[in-house]
């Protein structure tokens, strides 16, 4: 249960939020999920983002600057009305169900990472960029955010970052047997074509243990190759994501299915460029 | 033909419940009310050595703490059943061995619901851990003994062996299995496997309770059985039934799950004690764990059988896990027979032999279904290998054996709940018809061509497709135990109080029971002011279970209502001057029969003749009581058709279409049936493919939140087509029987079968998860 | 301490601690129409607007939500007073305990409101948040569609 205590501020600037958050037992508060999921006795104050000014989608020359407070739907509806980021709203419309999708945003998802997040294969694959402040300041990749151990340092996520170029064939999926069920992974694929040629690719699994895995052999394998429905039975001794046994599937299981659906989703692609 | 049946009416809490306008349990709040919460065992199998509650007490705040050092050790059953019980006595509010994990430790009440909680942590519990029994095909042969030297006992004479750990033992034969067995050309023996499941009512249970200006006590509650509950709070609380009055006001789902009297008595307790108002309502993760559950299930079925497909010997073996109490354990576990064994009535040899366990793992109870979906998962698939196996056709198999109008079954009277059965002739059915139009509408024949192991569209193709179906029957109601009751009075403005104990759980009944009076009446829906379920003024009736509602409640009202008829008759035909023969009723006015050849042809409005029955002549309350007992139980019937699409890189089974035809006498309300049924088939469906409890090694259930427990949303149904096909019962109201149940029993063999048509393999084991269904697949034939 | 909210077009001041959700400060409060099937933000029954988005009760902290415009079913529509949507889910059969029907009104409404003549696809989405276990959902998905229907008829905004 969270304490009766419970202090809140509520700060207009990202200093001063990034001061209060120091304090041990002080954290930020977004879409609130998270925070009641755990219930942790050991919050003391919560500084709430919402007058941070970091509502904003902005789009530049050559990248979309998503702020931390974007909700999943408001990226969605971006996305629709703005005809753009088809990648990320894909996968987000995945995510959990129509309200809490009202609710849950972009940075307190980020920060948390679950098992089950929808919003971390596709800005992997994505090679989205991030910005944050506090105490490592500065713009890194989403990548080495969470593989540099940056995840569980004080700071706040002011946005994300990602290239305005769509010129690349993906897809996204989430492996769930229903609509509204934690997925237990996710996969993400961008390739870089040039004509039938791949210039450039990412694949990216969520869900896997140690969090996230990208199949670089994989991905270099098919750098320079022509697409062909040969390049799948190839691919397969690259891509070998590992599993924790949970009490429904056993590692193997997902692995055996995690392998099936990478190689239907480069067949789609595949099949839909060729 | 009918003015008010048969008519999709809209039901009369219709547009309080859709603006949120209705109460709920846990909507009732009052001044200085308790809150209570419950400290659940953590270990499956514990003897509590000591309690230390003297933190908890001196926190501010803290009111009372109940366990069994102070609550006395009062054996019933939580089972919300008929009395004396079928189900045994094994169980105490709050005793000193735990016995799965999520039993009653201790109850704290205090101010508030987080005072109450916070309390919870500072209760010191010293424990000695015993060994546990986790898998209940080890239970009877044991040495751990589950309900040792607690006094356990069964309420009827029916067998029950604590030293053996078997809660229920059910044996009944007709004709001589063993020898037409062995003397049979073609046998098979083949064991299924169901799981558990909880019935996921999307309100928690709940219960409030407080003193009334008199001093009284008064619950309300989430409860299917208000009287029982009045019942078997009387007798732990040791509260004349007198001083207690049990109110249910809307509830938010049963399926079963509130037919157990579980929090009441400890509200009971509280404010008897207190003299205080107290509520206590569970967590979702309290439903999963510490309510009731679908029973697991093991079922061996042996077949003999000709060449040309007919069954001479049948043998149903049924392993009940009852938990670690044995609520309906000895009920569900008959059910399991004599809900399927009668639909094919000429096997002339006919075994069951069914046995309840005790595990030290979440209690069953009763669900939807009731014993019939369990082995109906293995009955459906067997007669299915039976027809591969000879070359018949399931429909026309089917339609050659199943029972027929005018036929019996032996199994009726072998096969009764804790004593014989009643024996009895089905009188209604359509089921030629049901299979007929569900062939129909399904494409059974053109897709049974169409699909198969080896056809060009299934062969080397990853996404396999097949169909499946499953004939089915049920009951309605418990012959010659379950009794219901009505009452009607009529107002001067031609209005009627129509008080039944029947409990609308969001069924619709209310409205049914309207719908039946307003036919008797003559009289529109809107002139009947329902009161349902209050023990102190609506009389008595078992309760919501056994699919009786309609049927059995239904026939009390129209017997009632029959009763009000003549009585406003003879009024009208004296306000006419007219004699009694020569008067009927019309449109809510008593008028002098077109075909009298009296000279007085007026009429009368209901109006007129109940203010003349108040204040003119012979004054009298227009009013009857009535009561009803079913000599029979007749048989709902259904055909379920289902179309599938099997990955089978990664074993997820897709559910493409499925049709159900259903046979439950007249469907009093049209709209209601048919979402009765589409209810039950929705449940079926997700209960096949993915409802289950998970335990850790230590007998912990993993998954106990409706994320991580796997529920359909509207996104995820397949199209479901219902078709009702009436038969007509003479016994029941205006030709009714039951519905509610039925249809949450197909799924699981349809969907078996379809799978066998697609792969040529069976699933013997529910749920289907794509991790079980992929090694079958792998698996050698 | 107290904390104010305009609540179904009123300003209210309603008593709360810092740590509790929306769904119990509402129900603490009176608004008993807003229910709770699992505090977990996992069945939808406790869904209210949230300036004009339907959002779990149960998974908003109050306290984030000072000053802000909240919905319930009754601020959609009352019984003597009702919402087309709520006179059309009674119609229907939508509801059987009606137990969930304060949040598939709150999903419906807000989803008819945003597009009044949604996909069969789109009405899925936008209910899927919302646990019934009675109905099996066939005559929900039908209300909304005939909600939508009549509303296109009648050429005006879910109001
Ligand atoms: C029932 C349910 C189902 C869900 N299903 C899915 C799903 O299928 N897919 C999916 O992707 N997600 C899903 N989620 C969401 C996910 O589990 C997290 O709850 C969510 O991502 C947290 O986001 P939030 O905005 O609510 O964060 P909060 O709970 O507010 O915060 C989460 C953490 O992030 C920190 N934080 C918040 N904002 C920032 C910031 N700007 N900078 C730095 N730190 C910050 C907080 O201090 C906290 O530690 C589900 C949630 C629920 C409740
Ligand atoms: S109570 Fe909020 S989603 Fe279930
Ligand atoms: S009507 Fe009961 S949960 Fe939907």
């Amino acid at each position: 249960m969270l304490s009766e205590n419970l202090k809140w501020y509520f700060p207009s600037s990202l200093p001063q939020a990034v001061k209060l958050i120091q304090k041990p037992g002080i954290i930020l508060h977004a879409g609130g999920t998270r925070i009641l999921k755990t219930q942790s006795k050991n919050i003391i104050g919560l500084v709430d983002i919402s007058n941070l000014k970091l509502n904003y989608i902005k789009s530049k020359t050559n990248s979309f600057h998503i702020g931390a407070a974007i909700t999943f739907n408001e990226l969605i509806k971006y996305s629709k009305e703005n005809n753009c980021l088809k990648m990320l709203a894909a996968a987000l419309s995945q995510a959990a169900s129509t309200p809490l999708r009202n609710r849950i945003t972009i940075g307190g998802s980020l920060k948390d990472f679950p098992l089950w997040s929808n919003l971390y294969a596709p800005l992997i694959a994505l090679n989205a960029m991030m910005e944050i402040k506090g105490n490592k300041s500065g713009i890194y990749s989403v990548e080495e955010y969470v593989s540099e151990g940056m995840i569980k340092s004080k700071h706040i996520i002011k946005e994300i970052i990602l290239p305005r170029k769509e010129e690349f064939a993906w897809k996204v999926m989430r492996f769930a047997l229903l609509k509204f069920e934690y997925p237990l992974f996710n996969i993400a694929i961008s390739l870089k074509l040039n004509g039938k040629m791949i210039d450039d690719s990412r694949l990216v699994i969520t869900g896997v243990r140690n969090r996230f895995k990208r199949f670089k052999k994989a991905e270099k394998f098919l750098i320079g190759k022509n697409l062909s429905l040969n390049l799948l039975n190839e691919i397969e001794k690259f891509v070998e994501p590992k599993f924790v046994s949970d009490y429904k599937y056993s590692s193997s299981y997902k692995e055996t299915i995690a392998k099936v659906y990478f190689k239907d989703l480069l067949s789609e692609i595949i099949k839909e460029n060729l | 033909m009918f003015k008010y049946i048969k008519k999709p009416i809209e039901k009369i809490d219709g547009l309080a419940l859709v603006t949120g306008n209705e109460k709920y349990t846990d909507d009732f709040y009052f001044e200085n009310m308790l809150h209570i919460s419950i400290l659940h065992s953590g270990y499956a199998h514990a003897k509590i050595e000591d309690i230390d509650d003297s933190t908890a007490l001196r926190m501010p705040g803290v009111v009372d703490v109940l366990s069994y050092k102070n609550v006395k050790q009062i054996l019933y059953t939580t089972a919300g059943q008929g009395y004396p019980e079928p189900s045994p006595y094994d169980t105490v509010l709050f005793g000193n061995v735990m016995r799965f994990v999520g039993d009653n430790v201790c109850a704290v009440a205090a101010e508030t619901k987080e005072i109450a909680d916070s309390a919870l942590k500072k209760i010191k519990v010293k424990y000695k851990r015993l060994k546990p029994i986790l898998h209940f095909e080890e239970s009877e042969n044991s040495k751990i003994i589950i309900h040792k030297d607690d006094g356990a006992f069964p309420k009827i004479p029916v067998y029950y062996d604590a030293s053996k750990n078997l809660a229920a033992k059910v044996e009944a034969e007709v004709g001589n299995f063993e020898e037409a067995f062995q003397n049979s050309e073609n046998k098979i023996e083949q064991t299924f496997f169901t799981q558990y499941a909880s019935h996921c009512a999307l309100e928690p249970h709940a219960a409030v309770s407080y003193i009334d200006t008199r001093g009284r006590l008064v619950i309300i509650s989430t409860t299917q059985v208000p009287f029982h509950v009045r019942r078997i709070v009387s007798h732990i609380a040791e509260i004349p039934i007198s001083k207690i009055r049990v109110i249910k006001p809307r509830i938010g789902g049963g399926f079963g799950g509130k037919q157990e009297v579980l929090l009441e008595p400890i509200v009971a307790l509280v404010t008897w004690k207190t003299k205080r108002p107290a509520k206590l309502v569970y967590s979702r993760k309290e439903v999963f764990k510490s309510s009731r559950t679908r029973h697991e299930y093991r079922t061996i079925f042996k077949v003999g059988f000709q060449k040309d497909g007919k069954i001479n010997a049948m043998h149903l073996d049924a392993l009940e896990n009852s938990g670690a109490y044995g609520s309906h354990a000895l009920t569900v576990l008959s059910n399991a027979g004599s809900k399927t064994l009668p639909l094919l009535n000429k096997i002339e040899n006919l075994k069951f032999t069914g046995k309840g366990v005790y595990t030290n793992l979440p209690c069953g109870g009763a669900y939807r279904g009731y014993g019939a979906t369990e082995a109906y998962f293995g009955f459906g698939q067997v007669v299915d290998m039976v027809c591969e196996a000879s070359g018949n056709d399931i429909i026309e198999y089917y339609k050659k054996w199943a029972i027929k109008s005018g036929e019996t079954s032996p199994i009726f009277k072998a096969l009764g709940e804790g004593k014989e059965g009643v024996a009895m002739t089905v009188t209604s059915t359509s089921l030629n018809e049901c299979l007929e139009v569900g062939a129909r509408e399904s494409g059974w024949y053109e897709k049974k061509k169409l699909y198969g192991v080896n056809s060009t569209l299934n062969k080397n193709n990853r996404y396999k497709r097949g169909i499946g179906m499953a004939d089915l029957m049920q009951g309605s109601a418990i012959p010659e135990i379950d009794m219901a009751s009505a009452y009607i009075k009529m107002n001067d403005d031609g209005s009627f109080n129509l008080n039944v104990g029947a409990t609308d759980l969001g069924t619709g009944s209310d409205t049914i029971l309207a719908q039946i009076a307003s036919e008797v009446l003559d009289t529109p829906v809107d002139k009947f002011i329902v009161t349902s379920s209050d023990t102190d003024f609506t009389p008595f009736d078992t309760g919501a279970y056994a699919s009786s509602t309609t049927y059995l409640s239904g026939q009390a009202v129209l017997k009632c209502a029959k009763q009000i008829k003549e009585q406003i008759l003879k009024v009208g035909a004296e306000m006419l001057g007219v004699s009694l023969d020569e008067v009927d009723i019309l449109d809510s006015n008593v008028v002098v029969k077109p075909s009298s050849n009296n000279e007085n042809k007026g009429e009368v409005s209901y109006q007129d003749i109940c203010s003349y029955s108040f204040y003119q002549n012979n004054q009298f309350q227009i009013q009857a009581a009535v009561s009803h007992v079913s000599p029979k139980s007749p048989p709902p019937f259904a055909v379920h058709f289902v179309e599938i699409e099997v990955d089978t890189f990664t074993g997820i089974i897709k559910v493409l279409n499925y049709v159900a035809t259903v046979d439950c006498g007249t469907p009093i309300n049209t709209t209601l049936a048919e979402g009765q049924a589409e209810g039950a088939i929705v449940n079926g469906i997700s209960y096949a493919l993915f409802e289950n409890y998970y335990f850790s090694n230590h007998g912990k259930m993993l998954n106990d939140t409706f994320g991580k427990y796997g529920m359909y949303t509207a996104a995820d149904i397949p199209p479901i087509k219902v078709h009702l096909i009436d038969s007509y019962e003479e016994t029941g109201p205006f030709g009714a029987k039951s519905i509610s149940e039925i249809n949450i029993n197909g799924a699981l063999p349809a969907i078996a079968n379809a799978f066998y048509n697609a792969t040529g393999k069976r699933l013997y084991k529910a749920p289907f998860s794509p991790e079980y269904v992929l090694k079958i697949l792998k698996s050698n034939p | 301490m107290k904390i104010s909210f305009n609540i179904n077009n009123q300003n209210r001041e309603l008593e709360l601690n810092p740590n509790q959700t929306l769904l119990t400060v509402l129900r603490n409060n009176g608004f008993t129409e807003v229910k709770c099937g699992c505090n977990e933000g996992e069945c939808g029954a406790c869904l209210v607007l949230l300036d004009d988005k339907a959002v779990n009760s149960c998974q908003v902290l109050a306290m984030s939500v000072q000053n802000k415009k909240i919905k319930t079913v009754k601020g959609i529509g009352t019984l003597h007073n009702p919402n087309l949507i709520q006179k059309i889910f009674a119609g229907t059969g939508a509801d059987q305990c009606g137990f969930c029907s304060p949040g598939m009104i709150v999903a419906s409404y807000s989803l008819l409101k945003e597009n009044s003549s949604p996909s069969d696809s789109e009405i899925l989405e936008g209910l899927d948040g919302n646990l019934c276990r009675c109905t099996g959902y066939i005559k929900i998905i039908e209300a909304v569609r005939r909600s939508s229907s009549v509303l296109l008829k009648n050429n005006v905004e879910a109001e």
